[in-house]
């Protein structure tokens, strides 16, 4: 009996087969060729590559890439607890507000990012406009390798900060009203109704969310290449950068490999520690 | 109680102008004379004196039309093939027991992390080979990657908020797999039907990184845009750019109802 169930169950795979097959085969196998060649060359195997863009700032790309990914997910899991959290009170004008923060989920990144170029230019910039007419004085925004990530984070922050408030919007409004009713009456107050009511229920999303958007962070590639360029390098663009011309193609592979090394590391951990495990049971 | 939604107030109002502003300087450099905008050093922010020529001029940018079409017509291939993939392996994965589920799911994430950059450069070279470089098709099937394990998910989703009952019951009535599915199943979810064509249309509208490298040649409009911002001509595009950008913002609030966390956090929900 019990045999027969599995089999009944089993043929169920049948209907998610082309979608699996279709992921797998599109993006298993290329990643798993770069990987190869990445380690060969025309005489067999070879570490050449790693050691050329190891020279060729692969270090500055690794550490920016970190400080980029990792702040922007700090900044926009920030604001995005904070929008989720005002949305979830029966304010008047919420409607509103949140028609408001939904609005960039629909520019799309290539044109966020152009806007945020003309809004921080250092010449001819809408925010050093702004400045100038309180009084204060310009700001080069583009002025450090620091300031220019910043840059980068900023305009990330805006574009993609409505998808994780989304998300977590969606969390807070699965706990129940009755659970912090009984913790204020018993004298737990806004804080530590935050610290042991709602950040344990939310920590399935949360997980969710820096799931879905720290992949895509260490990903980010469209809007540093518009807003800063090839400099400072992040992994994306260092990579865009050495494919984009036929004598370094091969060094695309092996920062492409680095790439792919640091992406799964940041999955795995957030997959041991997050929530998503404690669901799988 | 009243002092902190006054706080809740103040930070709203605040978080609104970050928001609203840039969509704001757009709209401006749009219909403000470019020698208000991009001619001064500190460009005119009120909006005095207002015109039109920058939006007609842009109309005469054949050179961004094109894009803007093949765009349009990447993300309509990108989100009828998610839905096509979706629907059956959300109903399928729902049938499975939820461990094996999870494990798919967790296992199409996981292929999914694979860094754009690092699967489309390969993609590219088989794409040459079977001629579909620079074409619609080839954009479209790479984009796929992007959007396929989310469409699952919601359609996962959609499949376990059915009542169990509902097939059953067609069963009974000894209606066969085929009429099940598309008398009984598909209308029910309809809803996470149109979430995942939506979601998988902007995300296909919003993609670059394997745009720009399998059709370089035959650019989207991302692509095209940051042609135009690279080359130092962004009055050229800017326009453009607001026009392309407020359709898909109106239908983004006309539907944010249907844009949910539960749906976008999948089956979240029913493990």
């Amino acid at each position: 009996m019990k045999v027969f169930k599995n089999y009944r169950n089993y043929k169920y795979i049948l209907f998610v087969l082309p979608a699996l097959l279709y992921v797998f085969l599109l993006s298993f196998f290329p990643a798993a060729s770069v990987v190869y060649l990445s380690f060969s060359s025309k005489t067999g195997f070879t570490l050449s590559n790693y050691r050329g863009i190891e020279q060729a700032n692969l270090g500055l790309a690794i550490i920016d890439t970190l400080i980029v990914s990792v702040g922007a997910l700090f900044i926009q899991l920030f604001f995005a607890l904070l929008i989720a959290n005002i949305l979830i009170k029966s304010l008047k004008g919420n409607k509103l507000f949140s028609t408001i923060f939904i609005i960039p989920y629909g520019v799309s990144t290539v044109v966020s990012a152009f806007i945020f170029s003309l809004i921080l230019s250092p010449i001819g910039g809408f925010a050093n406009s702004t400045l100038v007419s309180f009084g204060l004085r310009p700001v080069n925004w583009y002025s450090s390798s620091l300031s220019e990530l910043a840059v980068v984070m900023f305009s990330d922050f805006w574009k993609n900060t409505p998808i994780v408030a989304l998300i977590l919007y969606g969390g807070l409004s699965g706990i129940p009203e009755s659970l912090n009713e009984a913790a204020s009456v018993d004298g737990a107050n806004s804080f530590r109704r935050f610290i042991h009511i709602t950040l344990p229920n939310l920590a399935p999303y949360i997980a969710i969310a820096l799931l879905i958007r720290g992949v895509s962070e260490f990903n980010i590639f469209a809007m540093p290449l518009v807003l800063i360029g090839y400099f400072p390098p992040l992994m994306n663009t260092l990579v865009y950068e050495f494919f984009s011309s036929s004598a370094t193609e091969s060094y695309s592979y092996a920062a492409a490999t680095i790439l792919l090394a640091i992406i799964l590391g940041f999955a795995i951990l957030i997959i041991k520690i997050g929530g998503v495990k404690k669901y799988e049971e | 109680m009243k002092n902190k939604d006054t706080v809740s107030y103040i930070i709203a109002i605040i978080l609104s102008i970050v928001f609203i502003y840039p969509l704001y300087v757009l709209i401006l450099v749009t219909f403000e004379p470019v020698y208000l905008t991009f001619g001064r050093i500190y460009p005119f922010q009120l909006p005095i004196i207002l015109t039109l020529s920058n939006l007609i001029n842009s109309f005469h940018q054949v050179g961004l039309i094109v894009p803007v079409i093949r765009s349009v017509e990447v993300a309509m291939l990108v989100s009828i093939i998610a839905v096509l993939l979706s629907i059956p392996a959300g109903y399928g994965l729902q049938k499975l027991t939820s461990r094996v589920t999870n494990k798919i799911i967790l296992l199409m994430f996981v292929v999914n992390m694979m860094p754009g950059v690092v699967v489309a450069i390969p993609i590219s070279v088989y794409f040459i080979k079977l001629g579909l470089e620079n074409s619609i098709f080839g954009i479209a099937f790479a984009q796929e990657l992007v959007v396929l394990p989310l469409s699952v998910f919601i359609m996962l989703g959609g499949f376990r908020a059915l009542p169990k009952d509902i097939e059953n019951q067609a069963h009974v009535d000894g209606a066969r797999l085929h009429s099940i599915f598309s008398k009984v199943l598909i209308p029910l979810v309809k809803v996470p039907i149109l979430i995942t064509f939506l979601i998988a249309w902007m995300t296909s509208w919003d993609e670059f990184t394997y745009a720009v490298i399998i059709s370089p040649i035959n650019p989207t409009f991302p692509v095209k845009l940051y042609d135009y911002v690279s080359r130092g001509e962004p009055f050229v595009a800017s326009s453009f750019a607001l026009l392309v950008t407020v359709p898909v913002v109106v239908l983004v609030i006309i539907l944010q109802k249907y844009l949910k966390g539960e749906y976008l956090s999948g089956g979240l929900n029913g493990v």
